[in-house]
């Protein structure tokens, strides 16, 4: 008689042939000696499989690790909710105690006041071209990531090699150097005011309603409130974050401003960097050095001995600078009065829109370029660029899967469920920049919400390539998992989400909700690993 | 209850290594769970979770898709249980509630679709002697073992999830079938080209 195939007699080890065959098989099998040698090594075969099977793909679990009740499941989640509630809660009776002075409430998102002006700002923010710079921030965002990646990998290869304590030890001693440790005094109430006659020896800290400087600070200047006067002397630099900042009096260093409006009418020794809605500076207004600024409205009406850098909207000088005007921006207005002491460049959008009247004097070369729309297509740079982007992403993407394999194709997964990633998303698109501003406004959480803005903003960098690899995953749907199934998906992905993203306007809400499904995924990810879930 | 098993592959058997409890011990902690005893719900979650996570873990392909299908599993066992009437043994039951756990999981990735789509040729089950059949060897070392494993798990699914189910879930064909929505040959014809290409991997990586 002829033999069974071994199929069939597979099936048989299996116990699963139909009874009258497995009869007729059984009596082959006791003449046929070649199928017996073939029934055995099938037997063998699925001990093997088996005993194989009884441990698990990667490394071994521990069943201590399992050791939890399955009620700590459910219970946990509810102890996740309750401690972010508890801790809500205790944010919440933190910031009541700090009392946030009227004067910040514009800046509080809480408030009536302080939403309208986060939408104004957004607004403006985005009418002005904003998200290219979101792009910009990104990349940079990006290269931060890749050298955090690279610090990752030797904390790795340090762990590796057994220096855990040193390494830990020194990253202690690092982060403690970089956190500023200055003798300091905080002043706190509705009108903080350093009086004529008086004199603080370190850098002062205040917050209030109005923070007026009429004596002397012999340190820095921390202002954070609704007006921050300066009518005496700050002998450090003046740092504030208010919604108006005057100087009436005297700066010796520089002043870091970010306000509604800042208006110099007294003297500064050195340098103003800004981000303002508008910058004066007044006729008795005097810069020592330098003013580098983006801002809504300039005018520079007195003297600046150095060169100045703006970003703005509207700049009007009649003043004076002692080297270079570099504007970009709509428009730019020189009076009669003004004298600039080097060149003059200008990039604008019409050249309708630069006023220089006969009467003001320009030392050095005017050079003023229309930025004509060109389509950035046209240019090869513009295709370099993104190559180099392209390259930065996939490597990111390569050192993330080696470093944290685990996390970045879960993430990439998580991509997958949609509408609760790009819910999240929003949540935290919108939630976290709230929370940044909230830690920061308590001053004392200042490095805290520094350290979560640069995980936000690399979470954003991520985003796309956690969209990207799940989109590319989605088309090409490999048979496996490897890490180059993994990274030809990203590559896949990160392409035609660049195309699409160069779709007029649906481009721009593409890119929103890449960032918003990645920033979803990233958190449940986030969540779901601090979850006290089946861990070993 | 019985432990043995009731069908016909006996000599597959296979005593679990987290089966520490046997008989009557059992039988009275399912029993005390079917009462909703949170203690006996957490024994039988101690006793089976790595066995539970181990079938989730080869059926799906990644931890985290593993660590979610088995919480569920125990998550909806204070309910499940209820219908657990003894005809087969506690950790084959239990098993094959996970491994729906897993089709199910797989069934949302794929968006309803089937996990395992019949393909035409399928069915048709060799008829030759194979001239060389040449199956796994019989004893392997600790690391025989683990490259049998990370094959197994580099499988892909069509293959992966039936021979899952058959050799660490020991359903039998007809149960897979009806999990997957597949007929029985077809299952047959998975789980016999399953481990061919278990071989040809290992063969190839011995060579």
């Amino acid at each position: 008689m002829e033999c069974y195939s071994e199929q069939i007699v597979s099936i048989f080890v299996d116990g699963e042939l139909a009874v009258e065959e497995a009869r007729r098989l059984r009596d082959h099998l006791a003449t046929c000696r070649r199928c017996r040698q073939l029934l055995d090594a099938l037997r063998a075969e699925n001990r093997v499989l088996s005993e194989s099977l009884q441990e698990l793909p990667e490394e071994a679990v521990s069943p201590a690790g399992f050791s939890r009740l399955p009620w700590s499941l459910p219970w946990g989640d509810v102890a996740v909710v309750a401690a972010v509630l508890a801790l809500g809660s205790m944010v919440v009776g933190w910031i009541d105690k700090l009392s946030i002075p009227e004067a910040l409430q514009w800046l509080n998102p809480f408030s009536l006041n302080g939403r309208t002006n986060l939408i104004f700002n957004l607004s403006y923010y985005f009418a002005h071209g904003g998200t290219a710079m979101v792009d910009d921030y990104a990349a940079i965002v990006g290269k931060i990531f890749l050298l955090l990646l690279l610090g990752g990998s030797v904390v790795l290869l340090a762990r590796r090699l057994r220096l855990r304590q040193p390494g830990l030890r020194l990253l202690i001693v690092l982060l403690a150097l970089s956190l500023p440790g200055f003798a300091l005094e905080r002043r706190h109430s509705e009108v903080v005011t350093v009086a004529a006659h008086e004199t603080v020896d370190d850098t002062l800290l205040a917050s209030g309603n109005i923070v007026r400087v009429e004596g002397v600070v012999n340190g820095d200047l921390l202002a954070f409130g609704g007006t921050v006067e300066v009518r005496g002397t700050v002998k450090g630099d003046l740092v504030s974050f208010a919604k108006r900042t005057v100087v009436s009096g005297t700066v010796e260093g520089n002043i870091y401003n970010f306000s509604n409006s800042l208006d110099l009418d007294g003297q500064l020794g050195h340098s103003i960097y800004g981000l303002v809605q508008s910058l004066r500076v007044n006729d008795r207004g005097r810069v020592g050095d330098g003013v580098v600024v983006a801002a809504g409205d300039v005018s520079l009406e007195g003297e600046v001995n150095r060169s100045v850098t703006m970003f703005a909207g509207n700049a009007d000088v009649s003043g004076s600078i002692g080297r270079e005007l570099t504007m970009t921006g709509d428009s730019l207005t020189l009076t009669n009065t003004s004298r600039i002491g080097g060149s003059l460049s200008a990039r604008v959008h019409q050249l309708k829109n630069v006023h220089i009247a006969d009467g003001a004097t320009i030392t050095g070369t005017r050079d003023i370029q229309v930025r004509v729309r060109q389509s950035h297509f046209t240019r090869p740079r513009f295709y370099f660029y993104q190559a180099v982007w392209l390259a930065a992403a996939m490597l990111v993407g390569w050192l993330g899967l080696v470093l944290f394999p685990g996390f970045f194709q879960a993430s990439t997964q998580a991509v997958g469920s949609g509408w609760r990633s790009l819910g999240l998303g929003v949540g935290v698109l919108a939630g976290v920049p709230v929370a940044i501003i909230l830690i920061a406004i308590t001053l004392v959480g200042l490095p805290a919400s520094l350290m979560l803005l640069a995980l936000y903003l690399a979470a954003i960098y991520l985003a796309k390539i956690w969209v990207g690899a799940f989109l590319g995953h989605m088309l090409l749907k490999p048979a496996g998992a490897t890490k180059s199934d993994w990274l030809l998906g990203l590559l896949v992905g990160l392409l035609i989400l660049t195309i699409v993203g160069y779709i007029p306007y649906l481009g721009g809400l593409v890119r929103l909700g890449v960032v918003c499904l990645g920033l979803g995924a990233f958190a449940w990810q986030l969540y779901r690993v601090s979850r006290p879930a089946i861990t070993t | 209850m019985d432990a043995k098993r009731n069908n016909t592959k006996g000599s597959q058997s296979r005593e679990g290594k987290a089966t520490q409890m046997e008989g009557p011990d059992l039988e009275s902690v399912i029993e005390r769970a079917q009462g909703h005893d949170a203690e006996a719900l957490g024994e039988i979650y101690r006793l089976y979770v790595r066995r539970v996570f181990g079938l989730c873990r080869y059926m799906l392909d990644s931890r985290e898709s593993a660590e979610d299908a088995t919480s569920e599993v125990f998550l909806k066992l204070q309910r499940s249980i209820e219908s657990y009437d003894g005809s087969i043994p506690f950790p084959r039951w239990l098993l094959r509630v996970a491994g729906n756990q897993c089709i199910d999981a797989l069934r949302r990735r794929k968006r309803g679709r089937q996990v395992i789509v019949e393909a035409e040729e399928g069915v048709a089950v060799l008829e030759a002697a194979s001239s060389e059949p040449s199956p796994l060897g019989a004893v392997l070392s600790t690391e025989e073992r683990a490259q049998v494993r990370d094959a197994i798990a580099r499988l892909p699914e069509n293959y992966r999830v039936p021979l899952v189910l058959r050799y660490y879930g020991e359903l039998s064909y007809d149960e897979i079938a009806q999990q997957l929505g597949l007929q029985r040959n077809y299952v047959a014809a998975l789980i016999f080209r399953a481990k061919q290409e278990l071989r040809r991997k290992l063969g190839h990586r011995s060579k």
